[in-house]
C-alpha cells in the first residue's frame, strides 16, 4: 500500500509538470498532498507513532484541502491567468523528467545504503525535490511557482517521514506554521498589487 | 520569564503598529530600545543559561550576536523616523513595515538562541518570510518583482537548509533519538555518529542553502538587486541582523562538522568562499551605485568571516562579524542622504554638508568607508591580521603550506582590487562632482553615532577578552 502511495505521490508531481491549466495544477497539488498525508498515516500506524499520525491528519486538512482552496480563491479574487504554459516544451520535458529521476536515484545511492528503513523512499523524495524545482523554473507565472515551492515543502516532508521515521512533533508543527505564514505573505503580496492598480 | 521579556518588546511593537496616530512612530522607535534591556540582563547571567529547557539556550556566542543585532535594530528604527524625508512612503506601509519587523525580530530571537536545529530553521524561515513584505513596502514594480524573487530564491535556500537538517538528524538519530536535533548533544557525540557521510552530505546542503541566502557563489547578485529595489533600512536589516542569524547557524553546524571531519569541511568551505570573493571582487570593481557596492562588499565580508571561522580563527571571525554588523548597516542607512543627488551619482556625494550635523555626518561616513576596507585602527584590520595568521598556523600543521600561501596571496590580490575601488569611490565622493546642499536629520545622525560608538567598543580590552572566551 505504501509503495502504491509513494508511486502516486511521484506520479501526481510529474503530471503537474505537464499541466497547462491553473485549477488542474491545484488539483494535482492537492492529490500530491493527500497521498503525502496518507503516507504519514500509513507509516505512522506501522511504526506506532501517534505524532506522525497527527501530522498526517494535519497535512490532509491544511495542504490537501485548505491551501488549494485558499489559492483558488486568491486566483479568482485577483484574476490570475489560468492558462499556464510551461516554458520547456513537452517533448523536452518528457526526456528531462526521467533523466532527473535516474540522476537522483544515482545521486542518492550512497545515502540509501545508510538508511535502513524506507531507503528507496528517500530517493523518491530527493527526486521530488528536483522535480519541484523544475516546476518553479519552467513557468513564468507566479502561481505555478508558488505551487512549485509548496511541492518542494511536500518533498522535504516526505524525506522527513521516510529518512528519519518522522521529525519531532515540534518541528513538524513549526513547519506547518511557517507554511501558513508563507500563504499570508503571498496573499499580501497580491493584495498590495491590487491596491496599487 | 526571560523568554517573555525578550519577546515582549516585539509584541508591543506589533500592537503599536496598529495605532494610526502620527506620533506612534516615536513609540515604535522607543520600543526597539526596550529590546536591549533583557539582552543586557542576559549578558549578566551565568552561561549557558537555559531559557526554554534544552530548546533555547543562551551561551556567550548567542548573547554576543543578540546584543549586536539589537544595537543594529535600534539604529535602523532611529533612521526609520526620517525615512519619509528621503523616500516616498505611505503611513500605512510604514506601520506595516514595523508590524513585519516585529515578526522578523521574534523569528530571529528563536533562531539565534536555539539549541535545536528544527527551531533554528523555523525562526529563520519566519524571519525570511517577514522580510518579503518589508521589501514590498516600496510600491514600485521593481520592488514588487524583487519581493517575489526573494520569496522564491529565499524559499529554495531555506528548503536546502531544511533538507540538510533532515539528513543530519537522520545520521545521528540511531544513537541520540529525537535529541539528535540538539546542537550541544550532536557536538558531544560527533565522533560517534554512525553515518558520518550522511552527516557531511546534510552539512554540505545546509551550508549551500545558507551561502545562497548570504549571496555567495553562484548567487552573487540576487541580494544586491533586492537591496537596490527596496528601501535602504531593509538592506541594513539584511546585512546587520538576518545575515547574522544565518552566520550563527553556520557557526553551530560547522562546529559539529569540524568534529566529524575537519579536512573535508575546510576544503569545501575554503574553496567555496575563495571562489565567492574572486567573483565578488570584480563585481565590486564594476559597481556603479552605493547600494550594490555595499551589498557586494557585505558578501565579501561574510565570505571572509566564514573563511576565518573554518581556518581555526574564531576570534578573528567574531571580531570581523561584529565590525561588519555595525559598519554595513551604518553605510546602508547613510545612503538615504548620500543618494540625495540621485541613485547612480557617486561623484560629489560627500560634498555640500553644512553646519554641525553635516560635518559630523561627513566625518562618520568617511570613517565607516575607510573602516570597511580595513584601514587601521578599524577592528577589521585586526581581525584580518588574526585571520590570515591563523590560516598560516593551520597550514603549518598540514602538508599544504605552499597551497595556503598561494591562496592567501591570491586573496590579498582580490582584496586589493576591492580596496582600490573603495578608495577611488571615496575620492570621487569627496573631490569630484557638483556641490549641492544636503540635509541630515538628527535621528539618522544619532543612529550613526551609535554605530560608531559600538564599533569603537569592539576594540576595548573587555570586548576582546569576551570574544576570546567565546572562541
Amino acid at each position: 500500500m505504501i509503495d502504491f502511495l509513494i508511486g502516486l505521490f511521484l506520479a501526481s508531481l510529474i503530471v503537474a509538470l505537464f499541466t497547462t491549466r491553473l485549477y488542474r495544477l491545484l488539483l494535482w497539488y492537492s492529490l500530491n498532498s493527500f497521498t503525502l498525508g496518507l503516507l504519514a498515516l500509513g507509516i505512522g500506524r506501522s511504526i506506532d507513532d501517534n505524532a506522525m499520525i497527527i501530522t498526517g491528519i494535519i497535512t490532509i486538512v491544511i495542504k490537501a484541502i485548505a491551501i488549494p482552496y485558499v489559492l483558488k480563491n486568491l486566483s479568482q479574487k485577483f484574476h490570475f491567468v489560468r492558462q499556464i504554459t510551461p516554458e520547456i516544451k513537452v517533448q523536452y520535458a518528457i526526456m528531462l523528467v526521467p533523466a532527473i529521476l535516474v540522476f537522483t536515484f544515482y545521486l542518492s545511492e550512497p545515502i540509501v545504503h545508510m538508511i535502513h528503513t524506507n531507503a528507496n523512499y528517500v530517493a523518491v523524495s530527493i527526486s521530488s525535490l528536483f522535480l519541484s524545482l523544475l516546476l518553479m523554473m519552467e513557468h513564468k507565472n507566479v502561481a505555478p511557482k508558488i505551487i512549485g515551492f509548496l511541492s518542494m515543502e511536500n518533498a522535504l516532508f516526505l524525506l522527513g517521514i521516510t529518512a528519519t521515521d518522522g521529525m519531532p512533533m515540534l518541528v513538524e508543527l513549526g513547519i506547518f506554521f511557517d507554511l501558513l505564514m508563507a500563504i499570508v505573505v503571498i496573499n499580501l503580496l497580491f493584495h498590495k498589487e491590487e491596491l496599487r492598480v | 520569564m526571560m523568554l517573555t521579556l525578550l519577546l515582549l518588546p516585539a509584541f508591543i511593537m506589533f500592537g503599536v503598529s496598529f495605532i494610526k496616530k502620527q506620533k506612534a512612530k516615536y513609540l515604535l522607535a522607543f520600543t526597539s530600545f526596550v529590546i536591549l534591556l533583557p539582552i543586557v540582563k542576559l549578558f549578566l547571567l551565568p552561561k549557558p543559561y537555559n531559557i526554554l529547557g534544552s530548546y533555547l539556550v543562551a551561551d556567550k556566542l548567542d548573547t554576543y550576536v543578540l546584543l549586536v543585532s539589537s544595537i543594529v535594530g535600534i539604529g535602523v528604527t532611529l533612521a526609520l523616523l526620517t525615512l519619509d524625508k528621503h523616500v516616498k512612503i505611505s503611513q500605512k506601509a510604514y506601520r506595516k513595515f514595523y508590524r513585519f519587523f516585529a515578526i522578523f525580530w521574534i523569528g530571529l530571537i528563536f533562531s539565534i538562541l536555539s539549541n535545536h536545529m528544527g527551531i533554528y530553521w523555523i525562526g529563520l524561515e519566519l524571519a525570511t518570510l517577514s522580510t518579503v513584505y518589508m521589501i514590498k513596502t516600496n510600491y514600485t514594480p521593481a520592488a514588487h518583482k524583487e519581493a517575489w524573487n526573494y520569496m522564491i530564491v529565499g524559499a529554495i535556500a531555506i528548503s536546502l537548509v531544511l533538507f540538510g537538517i533532515i539528513l543530519m538528524y537522520a545520521s545521528a538519530k540511531p544513537i541520540l533519538g529525537e535529541d539528535a536535533m540538539n546542537f550541544d548533544l550532536l557536538l558531544a557525540h560527533a565522533k560517534d555518529i554512525p553515518s558520518p557521510f550522511l552527516f557531511e552530505m546534510g552539512f554540505a546542503l545546509t551550508t549551500i542553502g545558507m551561502f545562497v541566502k548570504m549571496g555567495f557563489f553562484p548567487m552573487n547578485l540576487w541580494l544586491a538587486n533586492i537591496e537596490r529595489a527596496s528601501f535602504y533600512p531593509v538592506a541594513a536589516l539584511f546585512s546587520g541582523i538576518l545575515e547574522s542569524a544565518v552566520l550563527v547557524g553556520f557557526f553551530r553546524f560547522s562546529k559539529i562538522a569540524m568534529a566529524v571531519n575537519y579536512d573535508h569541511l575546510f576544503i569545501f568551505v575554503f574553496v567555496y568562499t575563495l571562489l565567492t570573493i574572486f567573483i565578488v571582487s570584480f563585481l565590486i570593481y564594476r559597481a556603479k551605485d552605493f547600494m550594490r557596492l555595499f551589498s557586494l562588499s557585505g558578501v565579501e565580508h561574510m565570505a571572509l568571516i566564514v573563511m576565518f571561522w573554518v581556518s581555526g580563527a574564531p576570534f578573528a571571525a567574531l571580531l570581523h562579524f561584529g565590525a561588519h554588523a555595525f559598519l554595513k548597516p551604518a553605510l546602508f542607512l547613510s545612503t538615504g542622504v548620500l543618494e540625495s543627488n540621485g541613485k547612480y551619482k557617486i561623484a560629489g556625494a560627500l560634498r555640500g554638508y553644512k553646519g554641525f550635523k553635516g560635518g559630523v555626518f561627513w566625518f562618520l561616513v568617511s570613517l565607516f568607508l575607510l573602516a570597511i576596507i580595513s584601514l587601521p585602527p578599524s577592528p577589521m584590520f585586526f581581525s584580518e591580521l588574526y585571520g590570515f595568521g591563523a590560516m598560516i598556523a593551520t597550514a603549518k600543521e598540514s602538508d599544504h603550506m605552499l597551497a595556503m600561501i598561494a591562496a592567501i596571496l591570491f586573496l590579498l590580490i582580490l582584496l586589493s582590487i576591492i580596496f582600490y575601488r573603495f578608495v577611488a569611490i571615496y575620492q570621487s565622493m569627496k573631490y569630484e562632482g557638483e556641490i549641492k546642499e544636503k540635509t541630515v536629520y538628527g535621528s539618522e545622525l544619532f543612529s550613526l553615532v551609535i554605530f560608531a560608538i559600538s564599533l569603537i567598543s569592539l576594540l576595548l580590552p573587555q570586548t576582546l577578552a569576551y570574544l576570546h572566551a567565546i572562541s
